[in-house]
């Protein structure tokens, strides 16, 4: 399979012109942004402090990281556009990847408002860009298997919503849940191990102590590569 | 009728038009259309030139099955460099299924395709994608996006300078909306802006399926314009349409497709020629009269010449819609 960078910038450029111009995916970059500007200064403990932190984090890489990439996949189908692209040289993998690095770049520059919002606390830069990478690939990875999935735009919500209420709400509110499974569950998910990873870092903890979140993320994204690789295949993007 | 072999092109009638009942009445009615006899010459000029050239497309005995049906059946023609060839059939008869499997979107069951001289699937990662243009009704632009950004993410993609971004525009007539967000135009200048992102990279073979429905009078003819323009510079081009007057006023051949099998394959000429009554209608200050093309129908219009009592000439053709409808029994919508 060749790549053209040509080609690959052409399709960037595409897709920035156009989320800026998008309404959908302004909202969403605006929640963790909201999110970061409410939580800010209101925390009583450490803890809180440190989910003021996380939480906008975590919404913005779910957010941007997962709806907009399936926003952007769908609207190709649904507006017809993506035929267009797939009578062009440019191969459907060069539009993913094109759509992908526009999303990971957006999911960035959100973060990044958001950090100065709340403040970054003391913590090795390694380990956060590490767990932000990861559970970025694992949200752009959903993404694009709800936008491959869906055939319109308005579609994405639907096949999309349980994936951002299990990511999201799970670890805000499965652990209060009275049940051993649910709360077995919750600690099995990326979000949780993500927000429990940089916690126990920030507490003092090293390598040995997050190294069960940074298993669960590597386990999370590699299956979410396969995942996404598979169904790929099975939805036939380009036909 | 059965389909027809890729190679019964009949071409004899270049040096017979001026003997035809349409060339006679042009010139003898007083209300002649000149601009149809120039149309009719050029493409007789045209006709004999298309012989000489090869076939960029190469159809033979072509099926195609989804499920439960069969989309095309045994389907022969062969397409010349530097021809308009009409693919004419109504709605569910096979065009769009033909026009995918052309330009690579699809696969086909049987039977040999072969477009510049390979076969689409096959060559399409082989620049098979850089040499074609295809255009159909429903083309999606991104909306958000003005015009400029809309062809300047093609001109990325095909490797061509923006710089001819404003050339093409203008030849469809759009240079002025170059900075208009694709959501605030018609949907004629969308079908335009279309146009220009199918012909940026000058493609060999434009294949358009159904490129005027729904569109004015005004918009369809400046699209046509646009593709005699195109032709005349080299342009092969493959449509599908379902109207039976673009298809006379542009098209070089065209060949009837009905439930997946193609019915007649001619010039629009010749195929008005062959199912006509031969028959010519003559007005005089009495009424309209019907003489027939012979020797009596001669006398007749001799006659009514000499009283001079006539007014208008005109040879009763039918037109490709009554042809269709006369070989496959339906109509073309």
């Amino acid at each position: 399979m060749s790549l053209s960078l040509h080609r690959l910038l052409a399709i960037i450029s595409k897709e920035w012109k156009d989320s800026i111009k998008n309404p959908q995916i302004l909202l969403m970059a605006g929640i963790p942004i909201l999110m970061a500007i409410l939580g800010k200064g209101r925390a009583q403990t450490a803890e809180g402090a440190m989910d003021v932190f996380t939480m906008p984090l975590m919404v913005a890489i779910v957010t941007v990281g997962a709806f907009a990439q399936a926003l952007m996949i769908s609207e190709e189908k649904e507006k017809n556009t993506l035929r267009a692209l797939m009578l062009s040289p440019a191969s459907p993998m060069e539009v993913l990847l094109g759509k992908s690095v526009m999303t990971a770049a957006f999911t960035v520059i959100v973060i990044f408002i958001c950090t100065q919002i709340t403040g970054i606390p003391d913590l090795h830069f390694g380990f956060l860009i590490l767990f932000v990478l990861m559970m970025l690939i694992i949200s752009m990875a959903f993404g694009t298997v709800i936008g491959l999935i869906s055939r319109t735009a308005s579609e994405t919500s639907i096949v999309g919503l349980p994936v951002l209420l299990i990511f999201i709400f799970g670890p805000m509110f499965g652990s209060g849940i009275d049940s051993a499974v649910v709360v077995k569950i919750v600690e099995m998910l990326p979000s949780y191990q993500f927000m429990l990873g940089l916690s126990d870092h920030v507490n003092g903890g090293g390598l040995e102590e997050v190294k069960g979140s940074l298993l669960n993320l590597v386990i999370w994204t590699a299956a979410a590569i396969v995942l996404t690789f598979i169904i790929y295949r099975s939805k036939s993007f380009d036909k | 009728m059965s389909a027809r072999k890729p190679d019964s092109f009949n071409l004899k009638m270049t040096y017979f038009i001026p003997l035809t009942a349409q060339f006679m009445g042009d010139l003898l009615c007083l209300r002649g259309n000149f601009g149809k006899l120039a149309v009719s010459l050029r493409k007789a000029t045209k006709r004999q030139w298309v012989t000489a050239m090869e076939s960029i497309i190469e159809v033979e005995n072509l099926q195609k099955s989804y499920k439960n049906k069969q989309a095309l059946k045994n389907v022969s023609f062969r397409v010349r460099r530097g021809e308009i060839f009409g693919f004419l059939g109504p709605s569910g008869s096979g065009k769009t299924t033909t026009v995918k499997i052309l330009t690579s979107q699809l696969q086909h069951t049987s039977g040999r395709v072969s477009v510049f001289g390979a076969d689409p699937l096959r060559n399409r990662r082989a620049g098979f994608l850089s040499r074609i243009g295809v255009l159909t009704d429903n083309s999606g632009m991104y909306d958000r996006l003005t015009v400029y950004d809309n062809l300047k993410l093609f001109c990325g993609l095909y490797g061509v300078p923006d710089k001819e971004i404003g050339p093409v525009l203008a030849s469809v007539n759009m240079a002025a909306d170059q900075s208009t967000p694709v959501q605030k135009l018609s949907k004629g200048m969308k079908q335009r802006i279309t146009l220009a992102r199918a012909i940026l990279h000058r493609p060999e073979i434009l294949f358009l399926d159904e490129p005027t429905s729904a569109l004015d009078p005004v918009n369809m003819g400046q699209i046509h314009d646009t593709l005699r323009r195109l032709n005349r510079e080299g342009t092969t081009i493959f449509l599908t349409t379902h109207n039976m007057q673009e298809a006379e006023t542009l098209c070089d051949r065209v060949a009837f497709l009905n439930n997946g099998e193609i019915s007649a394959l001619d010039t629009p000429l010749e195929l008005r020629l062959q199912h006509g009554d031969r028959t010519i209608t003559v007005t005089t200050s009495r009424g309209k009269e019907i003489v027939s093309q012979d020797e009596a129908g001669a006398r007749r219009i001799s006659e009514l010449m000499a009283r001079g009592e006539l007014l208008a000439i005109h040879s009763n053709e039918p037109t490709l819609g009554d042809i269709f409808v006369k070989i496959t029994g339906r109509g073309l919508e």
